[in-house]
């Protein structure tokens, strides 16, 4: 092996080599001259002399180069050799078959590498195959106890997590940071240990501890502390409280969830300091955190499940809340963890699993493109390769050189893809991540991204390869000499051409039809009415104080917040909710009817808001009145509907002064409707209008630590509009902190799964379209100079333009309709896949299945249009001229 | 003096063993090989001269010896072949190979 490389490197340095043999081997001479000369001949005998002694010196130099030459490494230096030479006389040809290929290659790699970051990696901790996560979270923390009491049998150990956002801000603007909450067992179950420090322990979280501590990922040591060891013990503010933190996780260790990176992790023993009297801990019926556990090696995930079907009743009587009726009543299943658990995964993999399929068409179009430009190569190049084969190059040797050829344009496309597809995957995670918060993955090419890129490369030059290659095979040594001009006869390898177009034609339509379909989603999606006037506000997510957690401190809080805000300079208008609109957030309650109690099957969503909340963002009031101040605590309980809610729940009678009973079967509240708003989108555009009743903010009887405030500014105003929410915020009360977003944010970080799709698939469509097209071309224009002779015959016999145009046509006609038969079949059943991904459109909407063909028709008549014309302008004297 | 190209009238591979042990007393040049040989052998070994430079490669080849340019004892610019650890060893090996052939050779001989 080191022989080799130095057999390589000896190729490199070969210049320096041969003068080195060409100076020792005078030296050598001069050295034999001179003793000669001592024993008495004259220096012109001497140097005949030794010139004779050192005999054959360029035989002796040959034979010293051949030792470190292998015949093998020879042979394909020159096939390399030839091959880019060959290569770099047709640029055009290159550049267009290697520009395909990375684009193929690299849209593959790119999506695979997110696809196997998102879906196939396992997670890096000790055995990650032992390892399940409680299925359909989340669950209470009196649930998790109960869990980690009773379950010994089953597990080596289990843990719970929550993820969350912390503030690392002292004061002021908040600076978010992503992180988790978790249970003290968690690291030791996962198995992964510190770089630094030590990470959270059973000890630290218990409620005697001192749980003020926290550990902190590699990304955040490194960015914040430049990776310095004086981090370890280094106070940190979360959330206004000092934490000091004891440890670092290890690189490539972003957290138990896939799709985010825990910067800081805490134990759940801190969360009573954080939260107040909001505390989780306690609470019976709050659902916010996961687990996780690690089975005890031989227990495979069916036996713990039947273990946890006897296991439930306990966990169950130990965890169930005071007034519940129906309380973890479905089994608890326990599903595979190896990969990490992934909310992101399950948003996404359906549209990753569309545009994997979609790039892999593509892929396959430009193989087929490949393989045309390349057999039209070979057989331009057949008077050359039989002149090669007459001159003694074995058969062998020829289809050699074209695979070679094929290699090195599969090899060059292959690493540019590989750097495209490095750009092009940060660029589309990056488009993943909305205003809720970043979007992590680990995109760093392993082997198994390495390894389906070379896989895809060898498949590439196989199929790209093996066409031309067959071709070579009819190449005989005599054909250089033969004058071919005058054939008539229809060549085999060009139906091996139409066959490769047909394939690009039935790919495009696909992907086409793919591209209409999703493109009409987001369309259809960017028309839908939003029902307020989305542009101009800012909406900042305020966070009261924790030591405010008195509800009447609260709603004073509050009430002192929105006159504030109202008052403060550049302000139009601007109004407090609990829910932000489009931000996928949601609170419901049951609807009762008139005269029944309300049902599970009468659904409203509901938002606490302040008055002038609706001018503020647009919502048109229809009937009725606004709320008032009077509208508080202790005042008769009123509410405010949308026109949808009217229809579904009012059944067409006048609706104010209407009696509206909400609430679950025990907590049921009756409320008097005072007014009806016009409908406005509630959690997502996907969802659209739905049911609304909106209540007085100020008749909450426990308000939440957040709010959302949603301002509409002048013009003049918004470029300062942070300054201006510091100081009104800082002048009411400085423990308030805030996030501020522009309102078009949330409603473009709702359709970034549809814009990406709609992006990509038009981008891929259009690809396609242009590479079915210009094979298309290619086959026409070829098709028309082989039968150059014929056409100039039969238009000199008195076949008119027209009949020539037609005899063209009829051949493309032919192609494109059983392309398009093919990619119809092909589309109407891939299509079954995507429906999930559409927006009020059939997946098989015969518009643009229309639409779709009818472009394929246009490009490919368009394509074949060219060379056609020119037949149809063949001078026949010209051509008689020329035989 | 008799020459030849090619070491052919030498078992295979015998130059390269020759080359070794010359070179196992320290580092030599071509011309210093060829000296040795000529004297080691009282004038039977006359090596082709040129065809030890092919021999040579081979020995750099398999990094049984490395080679440097230096000065020679009377001033001139010469390249010094130095053995290395790996061609100790194949001096040693091939010896004793060497050593088998011969007395095979010679057994054969003396049967006759």
């Amino acid at each position: 092996m080191t022989s080799l490389i130095r057999r390589l490197w000896y190729r490199v340095t070969q210049a320096r080599h041969d003068t080195d043999l060409s100076e020792e081997i005078e030296t050598h001479r001069q050295l034999r001259q001179a003793q000669l000369e001592r024993g008495g001949l004259s220096p012109a005998d001497a140097a005949l002399a030794s010139r004779r002694a050192l005999g054959n010196v360029t035989l002796a130099r040959e034979e010293a180069r051949d030792v470190w030459t292998l015949a093998w490494i020879e042979h394909a230096w020159q096939d390399l050799v030839l091959a880019v030479r060959g290569l770099r006389h047709s640029k055009t040809f290159t550049v267009v078959a290697v520009g395909t290929l990375a684009l193929g290659i690299g849209a593959n790699t790119a999506l695979f590498s997110i696809f196997d970051s998102l879906l196939l990696r396992q997670l890096p901790v000790r055995e990650p195959s032992r390892l399940v996560v409680f299925d359909e979270g989340s669950y209470t923390y009196p649930i998790w106890q109960a869990v980690e009491a009773q379950t010994a049998s089953v597990f080596e150990g289990a843990f719970a997590y929550a993820n969350l956002e912390l503030d690392l801000a002292v004061s002021g603007q908040r600076q978010p940071v992503d992180a988790a909450y978790a249970s003290g067992g968690l690291f030791d179950v996962l198995g992964v240990t510190a770089i630094r420090g030590r990470l959270l322990r059973p000890s630290d979280d218990r409620p005697d501890a001192n749980a003020m501590v926290a550990v902190i990922s590699h990304r955040f040591w490194q960015q914040r502390y430049a990776g310095a060891d004086s981090a370890i013990g280094a106070a940190l503010t979360l959330d206004r409280h000092p934490f000091t933190i004891v440890g670092v996780m290890p690189p490539g260790f972003s957290g138990p969830d896939v799709g985010r990176l825990d910067d800081v992790m805490i134990p759940f023993a801190a969360e009573p300091v954080l939260r107040g009297v909001d505390s989780g801990l306690t609470e019976r019926s709050m659902w916010w955190l996961e687990i996780m556990g690690r089975l005890k090696p031989g227990v495979s995930l069916e036996q713990a499940n039947a273990a946890l079907v006897t296991l439930q009743p306990g966990i169950r009587t130990a965890s169930m809340p005071a007034d519940a009726e129906s309380f973890l009543e479905d089994p608890l299943t326990l599903v595979s963890a190896s990969t990490g658990r992934s909310p992101l995964r399950r948003r996404f993999e359906t549209p990753l699993r569309a545009m994997q399929a979609t790039v892999a068409a593509v892929l396959l179009i430009a193989c087929a493109s490949l393989a045309n430009l390349m057999l039209a190569r070979a057989l331009s190049r057949r008077r050359e390769l039989s002149v090669r084969l007459a001159l003694g190059a074995s058969r062998w040797r020829v289809t050699r050189l074209l695979a070679v050829e094929t290699v090195v344009v599969v090899a060059a496309g292959a690493a540019l893809g590989v750097l495209f597809a490095r750009w092009s995957s940060a660029v589309l995670v990056q488009q993943l991540a909305t205003w809720r918060g970043s979007v992590f993955l680990d995109l760093s090419l392993d082997w198994r991204v390495l390894g389906f890129t070379a896989g895809l490369a060898a498949v590439t030059a196989v199929i790209a390869g093996i066409v031309p290659a067959l071709a070579v095979t009819g190449v005989a040594p005599g054909d250089a000499m033969k004058e071919s001009s005058r054939t008539i006869t229809g060549d085999r390898r060009l139906s091996v051409r139409g066959a490769l177009v047909v394939v690009q034609i039935a790919l495009s339509l696909v992907l086409i039809v793919g591209a209409g379909l999703f493109l009409r989603t987001f369309a259809a999606l960017n028309a839908t009415p939003l029902g307020f006037a989305a542009g101009g506000l800012t909406v900042a997510n305020v966070n009261l104080p924790a030591v405010v957690s008195e509800p009447a401190a609260r709603r004073d809080l509050l009430e002192r917040l929105d006159a504030a805000i109202a008052a403060a300079p550049g302000v139009r208008a601007a109004g407090l909710s609990v829910i932000a609109p489009i931000t996928g957030s949601g609170w419901n309650d049951q609807i009762g009817k008139a005269d029944g109690p309300p049902t599970a099957e009468r659904r409203a969503y509901v938002n606490a808001v302040t008055p002038r909340w609706f001018a503020t963002m647009g919502i048109r009031r229809l009937i009725g009145r606004d709320f008032a101040r009077t509208d508080r605590i202790g005042a008769p309980p009123v509410t405010i509907v949308n026109e949808t809610f009217a229809r579904r729940f009012l059944a067409g009678r006048p609706p104010i002064g209407q009696r509206v009973v909400a609430g679950g079967p025990r907590d049921r509240h009756e409320f008097e409707v005072v007014g009806v708003v016009s409908d406005a989108v509630y959690r997502s555009l996907r969802e659209g209008v739905v049911p609304t009743m909106y209540l007085p903010l100020a008749s909450e009887e426990s308000p939440g630590s957040g709010i959302t405030m949603t301002v509409s500014t002048s013009n003049a105003a918004r470029s300062t509009v942070d300054r201006l929410l510091a100081d009104t915020l800082h002048g009411v009360d400085p423990g308030l902190t805030f996030s501020v977003r522009d309102f078009d944010q949330f409603i473009r970080g709702g359709l970034t799964q549809e814009r990406l799709v709609a992006l990509l698939s038009a981008f891929f469509g259009g690809l396609a379209l242009l590479l079915a097209a210009i094979g298309l071309y290619g086959v026409v224009a070829h098709a028309v100079d082989v039968r150059r002779t014929e056409i100039g015959l039969r238009l000199a016999l008195g076949a008119d333009r027209l009949g020539i145009l037609a005899l063209v046509f009829r051949r493309v006609a032919v192609m494109l309709a059983i392309g398009l038969a093919a990619g119809l079949g092909l589309s109407l059943w891939a299509s079954r896949f995507v429906g999930a991904l559409l927006f009020h459109l059939e997946p098989r909407d015969v518009t643009t299945f229309a639409a779709a063909l009818t472009v394929l028709v246009a490009a490919s008549a368009l394509a074949a249009w060219i060379p056609a014309r020119r037949a149809s302008r063949i001078d026949p004297a010209q051509v008689l001229r020329e035989g | 003096m008799g020459l030849t190209n090619t070491p052919s009238d030498l078992l295979p591979g015998t130059l390269e063993l020759l080359i070794l042990k010359a070179l196992s007393h320290g580092p030599k040049h071509g011309y210093g090989i060829v000296e040795h040989l000529r004297l080691a052998s009282k004038d039977v070994l006359q090596v082709g001269e040129s065809a030890l430079y092919p021999a040579l490669q081979r020995l750099l080849v398999n990094a049984w010896a490395t080679a440097e340019w230096g000065t020679s004892e009377n001033n001139r610019r010469a390249r010094y072949y130095t053995l290395t650890a790996t061609g100790r060893r194949q001096l040693a090996a091939e010896r004793a190979e060497f050593d088998r052939m011969v007395g095979g050779i010679q057994g054969v001989l003396r049967t006759t």
